[in-house]
């Protein structure tokens, strides 16, 4: 317990709970009743009430605060009060004196009340505003597990990460990002399992940020990682608590943004972004089929319109003998060389699935079927395509889907244009010439520093059990080397 | 780039890049060179790699881990310094540059067959670049992932068992025509790339784990040698295989599976990343070396002169049996540069220890 | 950002390469099968010339034309394609060759150059199948057989079948090249022949290096491919005779069989080959008055049916001799019973025909089916 003893003090002591980039000339400016009113001038959603018999004024932003907290904290204590008991009831504890008017300003926008009285001000923070409940999330839909998902509130997705990590040691760092919308970011690990040196590098990325305003965790993710220019996502982002929490225990590090459901997690490895929490919530050979039918998918989708392509174009060589009169006769009345009809068919794809997810769900679905089964029906009679080529687009669209991480799917499917291109103008040659391209490409991404191919380059043969399949849990003893956990072992961990 | 590389890596690096096309006309060459069941050969001069491997780990080890070049830069006067490394750079260069050549013009056999090489090894000197500049560190993580993706065609040897005779083979032990010291010499080329181990000293900590790694690559690489050559031996008859120009290209041919066949493009396509490895890895160190006499110039803008100047270069051979003949040259020096570098350094660390106290 | 430049060259790069180079689909006609003969030039008898013929499937969505032959008479293979490519407005290509067919005058007089020619076309598969035909390789090819309008394919998946079914041996440009290089072994070929309305194989073609010296009768391949390698799923259909009786006609099927060569030596130095198999295998069909569920009875029937097998084997070791080819791959054996400068020494073609040469075989009858 040595090491979580030092931990826990190196944790303490580095990245400030609250951390606020305050201008120091403005700081020792008393906070007053006018002052402030004038600050918040022209805001219409600014009330301002008064008991003028007891000298106190409230001051808060309607739609911020909770009625039922209100009337406990404010309208029973002060109504009930004797004008000179007011004072009294100010030194109860939920009430912070502030000293300036910075800070005040500042209370009032997250939600606190401030309150006025004999030239001192208090606040007492009763933010509770309206926000989405907590539903099942749509982009990461599992079969079994737990349903519930984060929304847009900061404070309810901290509680739903506390609500499953009952630790203290989950600590949670809170930042601010965004020069004009001051927006929430908190970082959270878990000392004593998480390494620090990850932890102080996303703390000091998130306190360089200069921007005025961040909207989402996945325009976060860009700002902050290591390579803005790679096609490849660099941090994995879920709206899932389960899989946020097993990656904290993973040793991970979490950035949860208030008004994005989307929580980061860092760091991560290319092949992370493979797995599901449904792998985990099935029995173990079941799991590890899932696995290796996601990483046949992304050599499907990566590969197939491609190869078909490269043969059709240079390889007619390599089809057998029962498919070549099929393919032959299919391709004959094509009237375009093959590149052309695939990126044809690849382009209309991406349009049907562009279009399908703009609009609402249910014509949505209509598009996407009408539109494939037409489009792709259509297109073969007419001679535009051939049909395996059809069967080609479809499949590597398919395969693409499987991929459980959007952002990844989306990524790998702008890959393949470059692949087709490059299969049409140098067959396999050039097909190779890309792969090898890519992996060039992935051997010199970081994530938080830390090499983006992790379990493969540099190679940890342990780690395999948990990327390509999904060993079983007696298996898992080790944390993934990748989040180089000072506590290396799963099961020995102790509170 | 403080991150030193892990022996598994080295071993892997170094298989890497002694692994190349060669291995399409190695069995040709030891059944040519060695007569009957010549791929026994390829154990011993596997030894003779492993002799010279532990010769560059004990440079390795009396160096205390210095770079080659401090300890070159200790002793010899400048005007020794520069013409050496610039033969050093001239050498590895050439020799990366060729292998990727050599590469392109089997691959024109295959298909592509009018197509200007140019064109091509611009490509492959393209990849280079980009493998080239992201330092050793990636270099061998970028390795590592392309030998998992290449060598799983090791498992494609299966295939022929079904053909394979063991009487094809014969008794007879280096029996027929034979030319062992000059074919000695090419085959031995093909065990070439365990010298670089020499650039990666400051790169790695311990000596024995790197000595160690270096010689379970090389291992690595007898051991598919000598898997493919017995899968020829007895899949061919032996004068057949003689005649053969590339027969791993033809073995590859053979495959057949029921969706594709004829894959021996797409699997000679793998081959790609071992040739970048190799090239890469060789223009790597041709780099290093030149960053000794230019150490101002930017590291990428050495690579991209070094890639230039070497394709210019390599330019002038234009044909499949000119490139060979080249490659043969470059070879024979660069066993001997693997040699004589290595008994260099340890004759300027004796004469360095025996003058110090 | 460094990139970026790099790539943009390399995309600059492919866009310029490759194009020349392209073999698209529908601009190619696939050469499926070749057949090569020796004709008689018209003006000079004593000359003769060849005459290549190809098959070239068509994919015609109409499905009228299935296939186009294109013929020609040339000096030489490289004329005779030239010639080809100016018949077609399609791309001549051989990358989806088949089978290649020679003719019997051709095989006679030497067919090493044209397969050499296959081996050295790097488009050209290995697994193109090499077959004799007995007659005119090219009137083979370009007949039209109704029930199978794709003469090629039909050819291949015969050979293939009949390759499937151990009765030819499955000779590809790859197993032809193997044993003509090989010193202890002469190549084989099937003999495919010509009829009303099908193709039949019809017997195994021997060479001696190229040239076509003999060939084996259809009735004796079974025996053939027991004495050449190890048998799986053949067929054997035996007819015992027997002086005065009615002849035993049985039939054997699912065959197994094991071939074993031993080479020793004499006392005076000669070499003693031992060929044996053992075949084991279903009886399917007999016609005789042995009773099959006693067990002595089937002894005596297995005892027969090997006698009959001997017999044939020893005829057909003696035929091969008396040809001097060495189908069977004796020579491998001898040679690796040598050392490299014995065998050096050795004059093959003059040692084959005076080996002492045994075979010894066993069958055993596996099961006899479902009537006990």
């Amino acid at each position: 317990m040595n090491i979580f003893r030092r931990m826990n003090r190196a944790g303490n002591k580095k990245p400030e709970p609250e951390m606020r980039p305050a201008a120091p000339e403005e700081q020792d400016v008393k906070p007053e009743l006018s002052h402030t009113l004038n600050e918040f001038k022209d805001c219409a959603d600014l009330v301002h009430q008064s008991l003028p018999d007891k000298g106190v004024h409230f001051i808060f932003i309607g739609h911020l605060i909770g009625l039922e907290a209100f009337a406990r904290e404010i309208t029973v204590p002060f109504e009930n009060a004797s004008p000179d008991d007011i004072a009294q009831v100010l030194g109860r504890s939920q009430y912070r004196e502030i000293g300036d008017s910075k800070t005040l300003i500042k209370d009032i926008l997250d939600g606190s009340v401030a309150i006025f009285h004999d030239g001192r001000a208090y606040a007492i923070n009763l933010c509770k505003p309206e926000t989405r409940s907590i539903q099942q999330s749509e982009t990461e839909a599992v079969i079994n597990g737990p349903h519930d998902s984060f929304n847009e509130s900061a404070i309810t997705n901290l509680s739903l990460i506390r609500r499953r990590v009952k630790s203290a040691q989950l600590k949670i760092a809170r930042l601010e990002v965004g020069e004009v919308t001051k927006t929430e970011v908190y970082v959270l690990y878990i000392v004593g399992i998480a390494n620090m040196e990850y932890v102080n590098e996303m703390s000091r990325r998130i306190q360089n940020i200069e921007v005025d305003a961040v909207h989402d965790g996945n325009m976060l993710v860009q700002i902050i990682d290591d390579q803005p220019n790679s096609v490849f996502p660099l941090f994995p982002t879920t709206e899932r608590v389960d899989s946020a929490v097993s990656r904290l225990t993973a040793g991970r590090i979490l950035v949860v943004m208030d008004g994005s459901p989307s929580v980061i997690s860092a760091p991560a490895s290319f092949f992370e972004f493979f797995s599901s929490p449904d792998d985990y919530y099935q029995r173990w050979m079941l799991g590890t089929g899932l696995r290796i039918l996601r990483f046949a998918a992304l050599i499907v989708t990566i590969t197939f319109t491609a190869l078909y392509v490269a043969v059709t174009t240079f390889h007619y060589e390599m089809i057998p003998e029962d498919l070549l009169l099929t393919l032959t006769e299919s391709r004959s009345k094509v009237p375009f060389p093959p590149i052309y009809e695939a990126l044809l068919m690849e382009l209309t794809i991406e349009l049907l699935r562009e279009a399908g997810a703009r609009l609402p769900t249910k014509i949505g679905q209509t598009i996407g079927i009408v539109g494939g089964i037409v489009i792709g029906q259509a297109a073969v009679q007419a001679g535009l395509t051939s049909n395996i080529l059809i069967i080609a687009v479809a499949s590597s669209a398919i395969a693409s889907f499987v991929i459980p991480s959007y952002v990844m799917s989306a990524s790998i499917r702008l890959i393949r244009f470059g692949l087709i291109i490059m299969s049409g103008m140098l067959g396999v040659l050039g097909l190779m010439m890309s792969l090898a391209l890519i992996i060039i490409h992935l051997s010199g991404l970081t994530s938080l520093k830390s090499s983006y191919l992790t379990p493969v380059a540099p190679n940890k043969l342990s780690d395999w059990k948990d990327i390509f399949v999904r060993a079983p849990f007696w298996m898992l003893r080790t944390r993934p080397t990748q989040s180089k956990s000072p506590n290396k072992v799963k099961n020995k961990m102790r509170e | 780039m403080k991150e030193k590389l892990h022996h598994f890596h080295v071993a892997i690096l170094i298989y890497m890049i002694q692994n190349g096309v060669i291995i399409m006309s190695l069995p040709r060459l030891v059944a040519q060179n060695f007569g009957y069941n010549g791929w026994i050969a390829l154990i011993g001069l596997s030894l003779v790699a492993t002799l010279n491997i532990f010769l560059i780990s004990l440079v390795h080890r009396f160096g205390g881990g210095r770079s080659i070049f401090k300890l070159f830069e200790d002793v010899l006067p400048q005007f020794l310094l520069y013409p050496l490394y610039a033969f050093l750079t001239c050498i590895w260069a050439l020799t990366g540059c060729l292998v990727a050549k050599n590469y392109v013009y089997i691959f024109q056999i295959l298909s592509y067959n009018t197509t200007n090489a140019i064109y091509l090894m611009l490509l492959i000197a393209v990849l280079v670049f980009l493998f080239v500049i992201k330092g050793i560190y990636n270099l061998s993580k970028a390795t590592t992932a392309f030998f998992w993706l290449s060598q799983w065609m090791i498992l494609l040897l299966l295939f022929y068992f079904k053909d394979f005779e063991w009487a094809r083979m014969t008794p007879f032990l280096f029996a027929g025509e034979t030319h062992i010291l000059e074919g000695g010499l090419s085959v031995f080329s093909a065990f070439l790339g365990y010298e670089l181990y020499l650039l990666l000293i400051p790169y790695v900590d311990n000596y024995k784990k790197t000595m160690k790694a270096v010689m379970i690559g090389n291992l690595l690489t007898t051991f598919a040698y000598v898997a493919i050559s017995i899968i020829c031996f007895g899949f061919y008859s032996f004068e057949q295989l003689k005649h053969m120009a590339y027969p791993v290209l033809d073995l590859l041919s053979y495959i057949q599976l029921p969706f594709i066949e004829r894959i021996e493009s797409l699997l000679f396509g793998f081959l790609v990343f071992t040739t970048i490895i190799t090239t890469g890895l060789y223009m790597w160190s041709a780099k290093e070396t030149m960053h000794r006499i230019l150490p101002k110039a930017g590291e990428k803008l050495l690579a991209f002169l070094i890639i230039g100047a070497a394709l210019a270069v390599s330019w002038i051979p234009d044909t499949l049996s000119k490139v060979q003949q080249w490659l043969q040259f470059l070879s024979y020096s660069e066993i001997a540069v693997a040699f004589v570098l290595p008994l260099l350094l340890l004759a300027i660390l004796l004469v360095r220890k025996g003058a110090r106290p | 950002m460094g990139k970026i430049k790099p790539l943009a060259a390399a995309a600059l790069i492919a866009l310029l390469a490759g194009c020349g180079d392209q073999r698209v689909l529908e601009s190619l006609a696939f050469v499926n099968a070749t057949s090569y003969d020796l004709v008689q030039d018209k003006e000079d008898g004593a000359k003769e010339n060849l005459l290549i013929c190809i098959d070239v499937p068509k994919s015609d969505p109409e499905g009228k034309m299935k296939r186009e032959v294109l013929s020609t008479v040339a000096r030489s293979k490289k004329d005779a394609h030239l010639q080809l490519a100016k018949q077609t407005e399609l791309m001549l290509v051989s990358g989806q060759l088949r089978s290649s067919l020679f003719g019997l005058s051709i095989a006679r007089s030497g067919i090493w150059n044209y397969v050499r020619a296959l081996v050295r076309d790097p488009s050209i598969s290995q697994n193109v199948k090499v077959a004799v035909v007995n007659g005119n390789a090219g009137e083979l090819l370009a007949k039209r057989y109704p029930e199978h309008p794709m003469t090629g394919q039909y050819i291949d998946r015969l050979l293939e079948k009949e390759a499937d079914k151990m009765s030819v041996p499955r000779v590809t440009v790859y197993d032809f090249t193997r044993d003509f290089y090989d010193d202890g072994i002469d190549a084989v070929a099937p003999i495919l022949k010509q009829g009303k309305k099908n193709i039949e194989v019809n017997g195994i073609a021997l060479f001696d290096q190229d040239r076509y010296i003999t060939r084996i009768e259809p009735d004796q391949m079974p025996i053939f491919a027991l004495l050449r390698q190890n048998v799986k799923n053949g067929e054997l259909s035996i007819d015992i005779k027997k002086s005065g009786e009615e002849a035993e006609q049985i039939m054997i099927n699912s065959i197994v069989s094991r071939r074993k060569v031993k080479v020793r030596r004499g006392e005076n130095g000669n070499f003693i080959v031992n060929i044996h198999f053992r075949v084991m295998g279903t009886l399917r069909e007999y016609l005789g008055d042995l009773d099959m569920s006693d067990d002595r009875h089937r002894r005596e029937l297995e005892k027969r049916v090997t006698a009959s097998l001997l017999k044939d084997a020893d005829a057909m070791v003696a035929m091969l001799r008396k040809h001097n080819v060495d189908s069977l791959g004796i020579g491998k054996r001898v040679r690796n019973s040598m050392s490299y400068k014995e065998w050096s020494k050795t004059d093959w073609n003059a040692v084959y025909p005076k080996l002492d040469i045994k075979v010894t075989g066993e069958m055993i009858i596996k099961d006899f089916g479902k009537v006990y």
